[in-house]
């Protein structure tokens, strides 16, 4: 007895029973999965249609009542299933794959060339399976012998753990060759009571995923071996752990219960035949998905309705008569826990990738960020070509390369992108050429040392018990922004077509005599020694002495035109015996013991041939040192030792600074050097001022000069030297 | 390599050459095609047909007319255009080279695997 329905098939009603209609429905999807790719797809499927109506038509004019199961087979085997077509593309020439044995080759190269545009595609091979056939269909995806994949899967299950999870998401995600047995009917999970040992739990669940049904029963035994308890705690590779003890601990009782409450029996040969039917595939599981979410409405109603009828029925659950009840929930199981898989998967991937482009973007605006810099380091303009390749070519290429491709795979799209690929790659050779080029042109450009004589610098009152370093300007602003997050510290050093770099090496050593001395040697690099000992000596670094203050410039100058070579100047402070030494905070975040601010570019320490053993480069700022006969020493005796002499003053405070760890407060020192260099600058203000108005002066005389001398000829020098001299007396005044 | 690939790629390569010879002789509907394939001995699923057809027809090889039926939908009949009809003078002429020189090789060498084996 069966169920006919009319349906409305290429303008015409057609009587046919619902199984017929369903291997009807089945078979007419499947044509439109094998011509997906096809240009006339619609046009190909309409055609054969309308020859399947015609044929229905045929058999209901002989005098059928309707169309049977029969009569759709007889039909889909005359027109022929997918798998049976003949190919029509050249694709498949050559295919033969070495990996498997002969009896195989041909199903296998179908596997291979089923998609009909050509393209080699990944399927599980099920008819060389141990397992899901996910090794098997790697093996025939990269044409290598089965076994080689097969020892790398366990290999990497057993040494690092983490051969499990790729397999399970691939047994999920990638179709079976399965799949183009089309006509079957969906497979659904049941429990197989002809083959249980205790409810045909793991035997259902082996007909499901295609497996014997000792692997499920061994997964569901594992945890009660009480050696393997505790696998999960071996050793630290378990970084998912969660997920793997999942499987083997006692949740496994649980979960293998409420399975049986849930998934029905198979008892009439239908349901045993649906239970063995089609294989887990993407389409069955989006099918039974759809399936799903058209019915969460009822089921969580019907849910709520019978929570209290679930529970009272557990006792008899146990006592395996559940059916009544749980035939009700179907067969979606199984398939809801592999969708929720394949989601993990997904989420884990999307996670990775995301990751991925934020670096490359990342990237991208470092690179724009440090732009400014450019026209201080690049000279001419192939080496400004090759900065803008690299920038473009090597950095931003692939970054949108990514993108595409992860759009691309999210979109499924299937065109063809073999000129896409081969665009990229070639504008990304293009880049990596840049590379080379701006790194051998520049290299070329810093290749050779300057080797300048060191210079003495002038201190007018070298007679000092204390000798305070500091510096001219305190730059609070670029100490909170001295953070590697924050690219635009740059932003600071650089004015219109000036830049300040902070390459400035301080160190001390033993005065020779009673008197501290300062010397100072310029260093760059050039692409020849001349060139290097000229931008050297174009370096203006200034140190003056207020009292007991040294004050440094803010860095060391640099235009667009002489470029970033590494400039460099190290100074040399010679402490005499007995006398003191301190470095001001505002000199300095970045400290280390040699005493280099923000430095840009690497260090020449080669210029100084004592430069590593000097020991009395480690010093720290805010720390009042004392010259020794061996070195310098903190007030309270101990040897200086660079970070720890902080640490020894913080806890003693001996010394009343407002220091609390940051050091880049403005202390009293700051303060002094800050307050006279502002009367500096107003001073000098004040002379340019006077200047201006001499200069009115004049330019006023002048004019009357002119004026005069139409009317006057003879002009008096006197005249002119009195009106001039105020002038003059305003500027001695000032001096 | 073995003798069903083999034998699929000779079909392959002359199908289009038979179809297009079945509508050379008179405008043919599908399953008149496979009839005919059929009576010479020639199997050939509607399945692969009616692709190759359309492909032949994109192609600008074929045309096709709709003819009412009595028996069901409305029939496409299809007939060689000008194009096609050059085009499949020229499968004609390259099958002719082809089948000589294949019969001239396979007779030779069965001339020597005659030889061969009256000579021990």
């Amino acid at each position: 007895m069966k169920q006919v329905i009319n349906i409305n098939f290429q303008g015409r009603v057609v009587p046919i029973e619902t199984t017929a209609f369903e291997i009807l429905k089945n078979y007419t999807d499947s044509l439109n999965r094998y011509f997906v790719n096809e240009e006339g797809k619609e046009e190909i499927i309409n055609d054969i249609e309308s020859r399947i109506g015609e044929l229905f038509q045929e058999r209901i004019k002989k005098g059928a009542t309707c169309i049977t199961d029969d009569d759709v087979n007889a039909i889909i085997n005359s027109i022929g299933r997918p798998e049976d077509f003949e190919p029509m593309d050249d694709a498949q020439a050559g295919t033969s794959t070495g990996a498997a044995s002969s009896a195989n080759t041909q199903q296998q190269e179908s596997a291979n060339t089923y998609n009909s545009s050509g393209h080699k595609r990944l399927y599980r091979d099920e008819n060389n399976k141990v397992l899901g056939g996910v090794c098997a269909g790697l093996a025939n995806y990269f044409n290598v012998d089965i076994i080689v994949v097969r020892i790398i899967f366990v290999i990497l299950f057993f040494s690092f753990g983490f051969g499990l999870l790729p397999y399970l998401i691939m047994w999920i995600a990638v179709p079976s060759t399965a799949t183009k047995q089309i006509g079957g009917i969906r497979k659904k999970l049941f429990r197989d009571v002809d083959d249980k040992k205790i409810a045909g739990v793991c035997s259902g669940i082996g007909n499901y995923f295609g497996i014997n049904s000792w692997i499920p029963r061994i997964l569901f035994l594992l945890p009660f071996l009480s050696f393997l308890s505790h696998w999960g705690h071996w050793s630290g590779f378990w970084d998912f752990g969660d997920v793997v003890r999942f499987t083997f601990s006692p949740t496994s009782l649980i979960i293998y219960i409420i399975l049986w409450i849930v998934i029905p029996e198979a008892l009439t040969t239908s349901e045993k035949l649906e239970m063995k039917g089609e294989k887990v595939d993407i389409d069955s599981i989006k099918n039974s998905v759809v399936e799903e979410m058209k019915g969460v409405g009822k089921k969580a109603e019907k849910m709520g309705k019978e929570a209290s009828a679930i529970i009272s029925e557990k006792a008899k659950v146990v006592a395996g008569d559940v059916q009544n009840f749980s035939r009700r929930t179907s067969g979606g199981l199984g398939d809801f826990i592999a969708t929720m898989a394949k989601i993990f998967a997904y989420f884990i991937i999307g996670c990775v990738c995301l990751a991925l482009v934020g670096l490359l973007i990342a990237i991208i605006a470092f690179s724009f960020k440090i732009y400014p810099l450019k026209d201080y380091i690049l000279n001419g303009s192939w080496q400004n070509a090759y900065a803008w390749g690299t920038l473009f070519f090597f950095i931003t290429v692939p970054v949108i390369g990514i993108i595409i491709w992860l759009i691309r795979r999210l979109t499924k799209s299937n065109t063809n992108s073999k000129i896409l690929r081969l665009t990229f790659i070639s504008l990304w050779i293009i880049g990596w050429a840049s590379v080379v080029c701006l790194a051998a042109s520049l290299n070329e450009d810093f290749s050779r040392k300057s080797n300048l004589p060191e210079e003495s610098v002038y201190l007018n009152n070298a007679q000092l018990n204390k000798l305070i370093l500091t510096t001219s300007v305190p730059f609070e602003k670029i100490h909170t922004r001295y953070r590697w997050s924050s690219f635009d510290s740059f932003e600071d050093f650089i004015n219109e077509d000036t830049m300040y770099l902070q390459n400035v090496n301080i160190d001390f050593i033993k005065s020779p005599d009673s008197s501290y001395h300062v010397s100072m040697l310029k260093a760059a690099r050039g692409y020849s020694t001349e060139n290097a000992n000229k931008l050297a000596s174009k370096i203006l670094y200034n140190i003056n002495q207020t009292d007991s203050l040294l004050v440094f410039d803010k860095g060391i100058a640099v235009n667009k035109t002489d470029k970033i070579r590494n400039q460099n100047v190290y100074i040399t402070v010679y402490v005499p015996l007995g006398k003191q030494i301190r470095v001001n905070s505002s000199f300095n975040r970045k400290l280390y013991y040699n005493g280099h601010f923000l430095s840009i570019g690497f260090d020449d320490r080669d210029f100084r041939d004592d430069y590593y053993n000097n020991e009395n480069s480690r010093w720290q700022t805010d720390v009042d040192y004392l010259m020794k006969e061996d070195g310098l020493y903190t007030i309270d005796g101990r040897k200086a030792n660079g970070y720890s002499d902080r640490e020894r003053k913080k806890n003693s405070k001996s010394y009343n600074s407002n220091d609390d760890g940051e050091n880049y407060r403005y202390n009293e020192f700051d303060k002094k050097a800050d307050s006279l260099r502002n009367i500096e600058e107003t001073k000098r203000q004040f002379k340019i001022d006077s200047i201006e108005k001499v200069k009115e002066k004049l330019d006023s005389l002048k004019d009357k000069l002119e004026n005069n001398t139409t009317s006057k000829l003879n002009v008096q020098p006197e005249f002119i030297s009195a009106v001039v001299m105020p002038g003059f007396d305003i500027l001695q005044n000032i001096n | 390599m073995n003798i069903d690939n083999t034998a699929s790629q000779m079909r392959k390569g002359v199908l289009e050459f038979c179809i297009l010879s079945v509508i050379q002789q008179g405008e043919a509907y599908p399953s008149d095609i496979i009839d005919k394939m059929k009576a010479a001995n020639f199997n050939l699923l509607e399945g692969t047909l009616y692709p190759l057809l359309t492909r032949l027809k994109n192609a600008e090889f074929l045309t096709y007319r709709w003819v009412e039926s009595n028996s069901g939908p409305p029939r496409k009949y299809f007939s060689l255009t000008e194009k096609g009809a050059a085009f499949y003078k020229e499968l004609d002429a390259t099958w002719n080279e082809l089948a000589n020189a294949v019969k001239a090789v396979t007779e030779t060498n069965n001339t020597f695997n005659n030889n061969f084996n009256n000579n021990p």
